[in-house]
């Protein structure tokens, strides 16, 4: 499955944010899209999630135009875990990824889960490596854990590609090597993942594919085997 | 589950206690078959129109005004995701009590059923404005909460004016502002029901929704919950109630705010849950202090607002320690 952008062009207030983006990301990929602050790297994320419609350029999944999809329709194949992601208040780490289970057609949360609904949660929380603070309160969780918690809730809901918006912003080295593994390993097992980040050396180590946004514009995709850095000069586009 | 099943089958046992006493005791004894009978309807005419006259309806406007607030301060807490939500504090009902303060007053002459609409419409501009600001991106708790102060405060400041200026004094006014029960009978309830349905029928198939909004907005549309819809109408639901609450009884503090969060410790924190069991336990909470306002007092009495903020005010702050 791909997921294609087309000459996707987004205006804000008079200002142009992206400008003419034509890219792809795909399944059974890590893709790391970086770029300085104010690239816009969430923009794009947004209208991926459906949040923002593109002015104009068309978005296509896979093969159908996705531009003038409402954003529950695109919602379908997009798990989405923005930047400032705040834990629910009270919630523990089971109750957190038993909500990704949720869908507006149906009545019931984890409240009555069925058994084959709980044992979907806890392989989810065992593939993040989250099994063992399934009964703790999120809130409580150190930032890696708490990363992994919302991977897992990102993952229980069994869309194609997942969006991670700077999710691993404040963690230490160690904690963000474990993180970009797992995410390596997912797409591995089939997922598209999609994460914007700026760690460039873990980029370069784990990403199978990068995007460097400047200045609205996509200045270099491809192998992240490159100097990046580079890229990020406001000349290099 | 099996919790939620069991604090609702105590629930109801202690509401049938409540209303047990809501129509047994008071200044005039009845004896246990006196009360039976009536109760039974086969009584003597003075006993029937005691229990059936002048107790019941007392009883049936606490558990109303106690579901209406006790919901209203769960659907206000869940949908800003803020713990201070509650339709006094939020100003909601606000705007109701600035519509009954002009009755009050005499200035505005309408029957029961046109003042608990206006009241609930009054109610609803407030939810409008809460709904409105609770909307934007960013807006934290504390802003909302600020706001919402504001307005109640505005609202209070209006409808305390009016009531001086109409020269409404004494126990007419304390009753209002410290909500009572007193004196209210069949004509005081009955129009507030259809409101109560109408509230409460917007509210419950939102609770499931309700649920994802704790995650914030962004990730509970991804979820496909409709966040802004979702809010208004959980907001417009709960002025609504808070609107047909203030009509009914006038200022009862605290019940709002406190329900959803003794819900929490008794259920856990699936909104549905909390949204389920508010509804028995605000009843029980609100029936119990308009019991303890009107017989600890005997002959007098005080407003019920006064009881569940003196057993409120402590139980909040055992529950912010604990909890929030």
């Amino acid at each position: 499955m791909i997921v294609s952008l087309q000459s996707l062009s987004f205006v804000s207030h008079g200002k142009m944010v992206l400008s003419d983006i034509t890219t792809f990301i795909s399944d059974r990929a890590l893709t790391c899209l970086v770029g300085p602050n104010g690239a816009g790297k969430t923009t794009l994320l947004r209208i991926l999630g459906g949040e923002l419609r593109a002015t104009s350029g068309a978005f296509l999944i896979d093969g159908s135009d996705a531009s003038a999809f409402s954003q529950k329709e695109v919602a379908r194949h997009f798990s989405i875990i923005p930047q400032d992601v705040q834990p629910p208040p009270h919630f523990t780490v089971f109750e957190l990824v038993a909500l990704g289970r949720f869908h507006p057609s149906r009545r019931t949360l984890w409240w009555q889960l069925s058994e084959s609904e709980h044992d979907a949660v806890r392989s989810y929380l065992a593939r993040c490596q989250v099994e063992q603070l399934s009964k703790r309160r999120v809130e409580e969780l150190s930032g890696g854990e708490q990363q992994r918690a919302w991977l897992a809730f990102g993952l229980a809901q069994e869309k194609r590609f997942l969006l991670l918006d700077e999710t691993l912003d404040g963690l230490d080295i160690l904690a963000k090597q474990s993180f970009f593994k797992l995410l390596k390993e997912l797409a591995a097992e089939g997922k598209g993942v999609l994460l914007t980040t700026h760690d460039l050396d873990l980029v370069t180590q784990f990403a199978d594919r990068v995007i460097v946004l400047n200045g609205g514009r996509v200045s270099y995709e491809g192998s992240p085997n490159t100097n990046l850095q580079y890229l990020f000069s406001p000349t290099s586009g | 589950m099996r919790r939620f099943l069991i604090v609702t089958g105590a629930l109801v046992l202690i509401l049938v206690l409540g209303v047990l006493i809501g129509v047994a005791l008071g200044p005039v004894k009845l004896g246990a078959d006196q009360l039976l009978s009536a109760i039974l309807m086969r009584g003597d005419a003075s006993a029937h129109v005691l229990v059936w006259d002048l107790r019941m309806p007392r009883v049936v406007a606490a558990l109303l005004v106690g579901t209406c607030l006790g919901v209203s301060g769960c659907l206000l807490q869940s949908s800003t995701r803020n713990p201070l939500g509650d339709p006094q504090l939020f100003g909601l009902g606000g705007g109701a009590a600035v519509v009954q303060a002009l009755a009050m007053a005499g200035l505005l002459r309408t029957g029961t059923w046109g003042l608990i609409a206006l009241s609930i419409v009054a109610s609803l501009i407030g939810a409008g404005a809460i709904a409105l600001f609770a909307s934007r991106q960013g807006i934290s708790p504390a802003r909302l909460a600020l706001i919402g102060v504001s307005l109640s405060a505005l609202a209070a400041a209006v409808a305390t004016g009016i009531l001086a200026e109409a020269r409404v004094f004494s126990q007419q006014s304390l009753s209002f502002i410290g909500g009572s029960f007193a004196n209210r009978g069949w004509a005081d309830v009955v129009p507030a029901l259809p409101f109560f349905g109408i509230g409460l029928v917007l509210a419950l198939p939102a609770m499931g929704k309700l649920n994802a909004l704790a995650l914030g907005d962004r990730v509970a549309a991804n979820l496909g919950a409709e966040p802004k819809r979702t809010r208004a109408i959980a907001i417009a639901a709960s002025g609504i109630l808070g609107g047909a609450a203030v009509a009914v009884a006038g200022l009862v503090g605290f019940v709002g705010l406190l329900i959803p969060h003794l819900a929490r410790l008794l259920v856990g924190h699936d909104i549905r849950a909390i949204l389920v069991i508010s509804i028995p336990l605000g009843a029980a909470v609100t029936l119990f202090a308009d019991q303890a306002a009107r017989l600890l007092f005997l002959p007098s009495e005080v407003p019920v607002g006064l009881v569940t903020a003196l057993v409120g005010a402590p139980l909040m702050i055992y529950v912010a320690r604990r909890v929030l």
